[in-house]
């Protein structure tokens, strides 16, 4: 008889503790969580019958237009699809995988966003719009950068590493990346964590300001905000003066994280969206301050909910670079040889060994992403995503995504309902409440 | 007033700025080469986000003294909160007075002067540069600092992680002592050199225990 294995003693927890014994360090790696939580595949849409009518899809159009930051800025962020591209550093990515993920925006008149490593030239060609990361570090942070800027983005955490601050390892600080960030080539980076020249929400409120004044009050800045106290940190990142809160949860990627926060640190997307919803709306700044969500978004499904449950726009990192051919064998490529896996199991991004040539500085490897090819594949991929959602927006009778609202959901499980604060199907409790 | 003087900058003016009442973000984002001089104290991020321009300020000023400077002079007679110079790419940055905790934190390139003493943290996680502190430093000097040099004339509250000492050249000495000397600083004081003791730059040649650090 077979037994079955010990569910404390899994064979990833023996796997554990037998690596951290011969590294003597926890372990640093890329993707996202392992674990098991509450996500949107836990919701469905409650689509129209006789209560209300659907859209007709071929002649009744469904709006997809987002206007992102109108709060303070003269030019808010107008994108043509509530889904853009989130801040993934030139150093985790190659200059390529940029360059796509730019072009693949300007293709489908969404942004894109810079990230951990100043601004690409390539990537600022690319991308019409633009997002400038402001991070703890500042590495490669030039004032005529910010000045070309659509919009920027202070970082005060991520998802993936909350309360910590970026990470490369050496393999991949080299030549024009360690130039860039003004380091030493080849040593392993640790960002800080903290921003160098504030420190509470009453700082970061002239900080904002700074921002402001040097971009002529013109585009809109966003806080990020890695999901944990999320009601508390909106609230004080709303009255700083944000334009726009950025709610990065625990299941967000990453290029390299340790791994013990990006398994237990943070909460997930779900909660995090309502947490932010029901903060906004307690300050009367619900529809004035604008939330963007990331963390998992696979599929247009995911975008409608994570805008039913209250967010105005969200931003894919992941899911981009799945797109870009992240895990799957091409022409050239082998899994096994690079990074010990087969393709569908890696999430070996730290390494710098990355088989597609999407999270490497191999010049070798990176020739296997043609920036051209990768940004028709992930334009097409955001192109299906909006008509994922607008398909299931006409479903649910309505022709606007942005008309997206609570009711048009029910949970698939308590844990769903309690986090969402939707009412479990068949029945109309809302579990916790 | 930051709009007026941007426009004024990109016509290379000389400015002077009349009771600046220690407003926040006085000339910030300023992209040419232009002078301004601030007559009385300035808040938090005064000269900051700048690439050309020759500041002077009469007076104290906040926190984030000419923070991401590219390039540049700033020259300030007094006092100067936490974090002056922070993140400066270029340029170099003078205080006349002390420097509040994080003096030159996470600076990449050029020069921070304090006449006076500096606080606990000065240069941490520096990358590139020279910081030259007259008088005493606080706490945890240049922890975890990449690259560049901290000179300390006073007395050092304690070394960073991963800070260490080194021995200061006759020539090194020379050229604080002219930097020193182009702000009208006469004394002549014989400096203690920090730098970076580069065991943090590889996590897995750290020993065991030293792990704790990172
Ligand atoms: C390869 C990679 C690099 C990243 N680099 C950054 C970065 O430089 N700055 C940042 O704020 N977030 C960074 N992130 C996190 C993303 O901005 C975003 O929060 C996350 O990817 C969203 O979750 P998703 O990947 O599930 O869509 C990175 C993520 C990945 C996958
Ligand atoms: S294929 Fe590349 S981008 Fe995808 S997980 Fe592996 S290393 Fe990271």
């Amino acid at each position: 008889m077979v037994m079955p294995n010990s569910q404390v003693w899994s064979p990833w927890v023996i796997d554990d503790i037998h690596a951290k014994a011969e590294l003597g360090r926890y372990r640093i790696r890329g993707f996202s969580t392992f674990q098991k939580v509450t996500h949107f595949d836990d919701l469905t849409f409650l689509s129209t019958g006789l209560t209300r009518f659907p859209l007709e899809g071929y002649k009744e159009r469904c709006s997809t237009r987002t206007v992102l930051g109108a709060r303070y800025a003269e030019n808010p962020l107008a994108l043509d699809t509530p889904i853009y591209i989130t801040g993934m550093s030139y150093g985790a990515l190659s200059a390529n995988a940029k360059t796509a993920l730019g072009r693949a925006a300007t293709l489908t008149g969404t942004a894109s966003c810079t990230g951990d490593g100043g601004m690409l030239d390539r990537e600022r060609e690319a991308s019409e719009k633009l997002i400038y990361q402001v991070l703890p570090s500042r590495y490669g942070f030039d004032p005529r950068h910010l000045a070309q800027a659509q919009a920027i983005e202070i970082v005060v955490g991520q998802g993936a590493k909350p309360g910590t601050g970026g990470m490369l390892m050496g393999v991949k600080v080299l030549d024009e990346i360690a130039e860039m960030r003004d380091l030493p080539t080849g040593i392993d980076q640790r960002s800080p964590a903290r921003h160098p020249d504030w420190l509470g929400p009453d700082d970061l409120a002239i900080k904002i300001e700074q921002l402001r004044e040097a971009t002529d009050w013109s585009v809109p800045v966003h806080v990020k905000l890695g999901a944990c106290r999320v009601a508390d940190d909106v609230k004080l990142a709303a009255k700083a003066g944000a334009d726009a809160v950025v709610i990065d949860s625990m299941v967000a990627g990453t290029g390299a994280s340790a791994e013990v926060l990006l398994d237990h640190s943070g909460i997930p997307t779900v909660p995090a969206i309502v947490m932010a919803r029901e903060a906004l709306r307690e300050l009367g700044l619900y529809g004035k301050v604008s939330l963007i969500v990331s963390g998992g978004i696979r599929s247009g499904a995911d975008a409608a909910k994570a805008l039913a449950l209250g967010a105005d726009a969200v931003a894919i990192g992941i899911a981009a670079l799945i797109a870009l051919n992240c895990n799957r064998e091409i022409p050239g490529s082998d899994f096994m040889a690079e990074v010990g896996v087969p393709a569908g199991r890696c999430h070996h991004c730290q390494t710098g060994r990355c088989p597609v040539g999407i999270t490497t500085q191999d010049p070798d490897l990176m020739s296997r992403l043609d920036p051209d090819e990768g940004a028709e594949r992930v334009a097409n991929f955001i192109n299906s995503m909006t008509m994922e959602m607008a398909l299931l927006t006409r479903s649910l009778g309505k022709s606007d995504v942005h008309s997206l609202e609570p009711e048009d959901l029910a949970a698939l499980t308590v844990e769903a309902s309690a986090m969402s604060r939707i009412p479990l199907a068949g029945t109309n409790k809302v579990f916790g409440d | 007033m930051n709009r007026r003087l941007k426009d004024l900058a990109s016509e290379g003016a000389d400015v002077t700025v009349v009771n600046p009442g220690a407003r926040h973000n006085t000339a910030v984002g300023l992209l040419h080469p232009c002078k301004i001089d601030i007559r009385g104290s300035v808040g938090y991020y005064s000269a900051s986000l700048m690439d050309g321009p020759e500041v002077t300020i009469d007076g104290n000023a906040g926190w984030g003294l000419g923070e991401n400077m590219m390039s540049g002079r700033i020259v300030l007679s007094r006092d100067a909160g936490a974090s002056a110079a922070s993140t400066i790419r270029g340029g170099e940055v003078f205080v006349g007075g002390n420097a509040g905790a994080r003096a030159g934190i996470s600076m990449k390139g050029g020069t921070l002067v304090v006449r006076g003493s500096a606080g606990f943290l000065t240069g941490f996680m520096m990358q590139k540069g020279r910081i030259i502190v007259c008088g005493d430093v606080g706490e945890a000097v240049g922890d975890s600092m990449y690259e560049g040099v901290i000179y300390v004339a006073g007395s050092i509250g304690s070394l960073g992680n991963d800070a260490v000492l080194e021995d200061v050249s006759e020539d090194e000495l020379l050229d604080v002592w002219g930097t020193l000397e182009s702000y009208g600083v006469e004394e002549r004081p014989v400096f203690a050199k920090i730098v970076s003791g580069r065991r943090l730059y590889h996590l897995d040649s750290l020993e065991r225990l030293e792990k704790s650090a990172i």
